[in-house]
């Protein structure tokens, strides 16, 4: 069977990379300096991953496997390509639709920037490792790319790396991610260690996917069920600071330092996705252990308690919607720790339409929000509180998997009362001290528009698809409303407005005390065991008198030696050069001679012993 | 007065070959220099005819080659004396040895 | 081929005398007059040698083309020579260098007085000079066709530089 489109999938992972290598590659060569080849290449591969996916969805084919062997250790066959099915189809389609829209904003965001060819290379390169992330076949291969995203959002976030503030912003992002992609690794190392001696099937050593259900009843069957705790918590950690959950959270306002489109990117569809798709694919192993589902979904619960109260206390614009981040990513998980995958799905594409979409709706820092980005911030913000479009629909869909369980039911409520709360007085604080300007500037605002209808397409298709009903938190979200307004009339809409940091604090300042104690205690036991032990310090006397003999006779001797014929050569070469042409001409002579003399004897020599 | 070999032409091309180097190191003037570079050539292609005659009887090849070289040389000869033309406007002067810094 | 040993010692007596003059002498006219006896002496070897078409070239570029742009050149630097200030470079070098010379020629000698079968002679052809210009033209036009329009290019190159450096100096 040949199919053009179905054969070639692979373009959709290789294409952004190829846009990568060519526009770093041309601009170190110094081959476009043209600014809209980038553009064009750049849109391009994102438009193309759009076609590819969609056609790709539209054939629907069960699941395809385009793969080579990588690394091969005796049995252990690790192999590298696509493992393709609808789920990731879906989340890629959303990934290169989102991107583009970005991309196409961007062009207009960095047009006085320096070095924006660098940026769009970046925005590229960030496709391509999210969407071999989720068109990885094994574990193995998504660690990689898992890494390769820590890595890319790290570069984007220090974009601008000569500023003292976001370079640190950026370093303190990629630190906070090191500690989840070393839980990830530690979990898949053991999960490999017990596949390779304990499993009889060598194949399930390289964690497949599509052997998930066998790996993980194998996984459960040959460790103690302290062992599978422990593994499983290892992903659950990797996946929950990858998404920004709650005890790690604070690094999604670290990232906040980045340029706005790269905000949008990175909190819609690219980096804090992978966490809850991880959580996908590792279902059937969470599956064996109730507790770890209510593990998994308290964590999200708390997360979005904890971020939507935070959020109504923030002012800055960025950071409130890092909060709100955060908070739907944990509303996700919740979904999840229900298995309610589907809904989880659902919510991930529409909270990444809208995020994206309020993003860019954002003025920059020094600008004034204009009327139409203003309509446009004003129905995602609808959107998102669960009022309008596939936002209602999402949030309704994970409501109804709650099962009625009252009390997860009212949070539900509560936290969907703080979004509609904090996203309305986001907006509120946006006009409250700086005017609406009437300019219209069509670059801004058509990429917002874009992904304005692709929500609503999204929610039109969904009406089409899945049965609803509206449910207790639209009435929250619209509670929410009216208290926004008793809260503006009142003035009382700044005034509490100190954030509490305690996480950030326990990271910044508690842990580095507790290891300075530790430190001190260690350096204590060097200081008062070793330093009063005589025969070591005699010993250590002894060592120093002869490594300094050694040092001054034989050493410095042979340095000085050096230095001094060295410096006695240089001078005898100085003077051969005297910049007379026709003496180089016979030093060269006369070398060639002595070397085709030696040539000619060894010839005649070895000539005459043949014969 | 033996019979004339391959060697008589071989040694002919080497000692003109050698007059050539010897000129290009002693002489004083960029013009004399030139011509000793000329004899350099001269000697190298009476080998390449030398061998094309006695080893290589069915192309010739040594007769194309010693062709090139003689164009070679040429082209060589007029770029080098206008290179010559252009340093002596400058410092007004064939002496070689004022020729030494650049 | 002309294997005469008498045509064949004159003329290289001929070329040794001029060449030695040629760089003898302090006057560069002499000195250019006796290099063209020297190309021309290398022509009439190249005639002895049975290459009529390369002793052609050779007088025609080297005997004639040749020194009359070096004698336009000598005619530029008229009567701003400076005199010659002798000999300077080292003599050490130059007695070495000779040194080697010897030793190289003695070595080509011996080496060729030891294996005088290492190249592999095939005997003198009787050929004409038809079959000569045949193979030239074989050569020229078969064999080495891309190296024989490399150099007509690099001429072309020169001619059109030389003629626009002329300009840019104008």
């Amino acid at each position: 069977m040949t199919d053009l489109i179905l054969d070639n999938v692979y373009l959709i992972l290789l294409l952004p990379f190829w846009i990568f290598l060519i526009i770093m590659g041309g601009r170190f060569f110094s081959v476009y300096v043209n600014k809209k080849i980038i553009y064009a290449l750049t849109l391009l591969s994102s438009f193309l991953g759009i076609l590819l996916c969609g056609a790709t969805l539209i054939k629907m084919p069960p699941t395809i496997e385009q793969s080579f062997p990588f690394i091969k250790i005796n049995n252990f066959i690790l192999s590298f390509g696509l493992h393709i099915d609808k789920l990731s189809l879906i989340i890629a389609l959303v990934l290169f639709l989102v991107s583009f829209c970005v991309q196409a904003y961007s062009i207009s965001y960095m047009k006085t920037e320096a070095k924006s060819y660098r940026f769009f290379a970046l925005l590229n390169l960030f496709n391509f490792s999210m969407a071999g992330l989720l068109f990885s076949p094994n574990l193995f291969q998504m660690y990689a790319f898992w890494e390769l995203v820590g890595v890319v959002s790290y570069l984007l976030i220090g974009f601008e790396y000569k500023k003292n503030e976001k370079s640190e912003a950026s370093r303190r992002v990629f630190l906070v991610n090191r500690v989840g992609d070393t839980a990830l690794l530690g979990g898949i190392l053991a999960v490999s260690y017990f596949m390779y001696n304990y499993a009889g099937n060598f194949s399930f050593t390289t964690l497949d996917f599509e052997d998930m259900n066998a790996i993980s009843t194998l996984l459960y069957a040959y460790t103690s069920t302290l062992q599978f705790y422990l593994i499983s918590l290892l992903f659950i950690a990797g996946a929950a600071v990858k998404s920004a959950q709650f005890p790690f959270h604070i690094w999604l306002q670290d990232a906040m330092e980045a340029k706005l489109p790269v905000s949008a990117l990175l909190h819609s569809a690219t980096m804090v996705v992978a966490g809850v798709y991880l959580v996908i694919r590792l279902l059937p192993m969470f599956m064996l252990e109730k507790n770890l589902l209510i593990i998994t979904g308290a964590i999200g619960l708390v997360t979005a308690l904890v971020c939507s109260i935070l959020a109504c206390i923030e002012t800055h614009p960025k950071k409130v919607l890092a909060y709100s981040t955060s908070a739907n990513l944990g509303l996700m998980f919740l979904a999840l720790g229900f298995l309610n995958v589907k809904a989880a799905v659902i919510f991930l594409v529409a909270h990444a339409f809208i995020k994206a979409m309020l993003f860019l709706c954002l003025p920059k820092d020094d600008e004034k929000i204009t009327y139409a980005n203003f309509i446009t911030f004003l129905v995602g913000a609808l959107s998102l509180s669960g009022i309008l479009f596939s936002g209602m629909v999402a949030k309704e869909l994970i409501f109804a998997g709650l099962e009625g369980q009252t009390s997860l039911a009212v949070i539900f409520c509560l936290v969907a009362f703080f979004t509609a709360f904090y996203i309305i007085r986001l907006a509120l604080l946006l006009v409250k001290d700086r005017e609406l300007v009437k300019t219209f500037a069509p670059a801004r605002f058509i990429p917002a528009v874009l992904l304005l209808v692709m929500n609503i397409v999204f929610y039109f298709y969904l009406k089409h698809e899945v049965s609803y009903k509206v449910a207790e938190p639209f009435w929250a979200a619209l509670a929410a409303w009216g208290a926004v307004y008793f809260v503006y009339r009142k003035g009382l809409l700044t005034r509490f407005t100190k954030t509490p940091r305690f996480v950030e604090d326990f990271y910044y300042k508690t842990l580095p005390a507790v290891y300075e104690r530790v430190a001190s205690v260690c350096s204590f036991v060097d200081v008062i065991i070793f330093a009063n032990y005589k025969p070591l310090i005699s010993c250590a006397k002894f060592k120093v008198r002869v490594v300094g003999w050694v040092e001054e006779n034989i050493m410095n001797r042979s340095v000085s030696l050096t230095a001094s014929g060295a410096k006695k050569i240089s001078e005898w070469d100085f003077k051969l050069q005297s910049r007379n042409v026709q003496s180089y001409n016979a030093y060269g002579f006369i070398l060639i001679t002595i070397i085709i003399s030696f040539v000619i004897i060894t010839y005649t020599l070895v000539l005459s012993q043949l014969s | 007065m033996a019979e004339i070999t391959m060697y008589h032409y071989l040694v002919l091309g080497l000692v003109l070959f050698l007059a050539g180097i010897l000129g290009s190191m002693i002489a004083k003037n960029v013009i004399k220099v030139l011509i000793s570079i000329e004899f350099m050539l001269t000697g190298i292609n009476i080998n390449f005819v030398t061998f094309a005659s006695y080893c290589d009887n069915a192309n010739f090849n040594g007769y194309v080659m010693a062709l090139f070289y003689v164009g070679i040389g040429a082209v060589e000869l007029a770029v080098a004396l206008y290179i010559f033309y252009l340093m002596f406007q400058k410092k007004e002067s064939d002496n070689i040895e004022k020729y030494s810094e650049l | 081929m002309i294997t005469n040993p008498i045509i064949f010692y004159s003329a290289t007596g001929l070329i040794f005398v001029f060449t030695m003059l040629a760089l003898c002498f302090k006057n560069l006219i002499y000195s250019l007059l006796s290099s063209v006896v020297v190309f021309f002496g290398a022509a009439l070897i190249f005639y002895l040698l049975g290459s009529e078409y390369n002793a052609i070239i050779q007088a025609a570029i080297y005997g004639l083309a040749v020194p009359v742009i070096i004698g336009v050149s000598i005619m530029f630097t008229k009567g701003k020579h400076e005199a010659g200030k002798g000999f300077t470079l080292p003599y050490l070098t130059m007695l070495f260098g000779g040194i080697f010379v010897l030793a190289f020629v003695y070595l080509m000698m011996m080496s060729l007085a030891i294996m005088p079968d290492t190249f592999h002679l095939m005997g003198l052809a009787q050929t004409t000079s038809m079959d000569n210009i045949s193979a030239f033209s074989k050569g020229i036009f078969v064999n080495y066709v891309w190296a024989f329009e490399l150099v007509s290019l690099l001429l072309t190159i020169v001619i059109a530089g030389i003629s626009i450096f002329k300009k840019r100096g104008a």
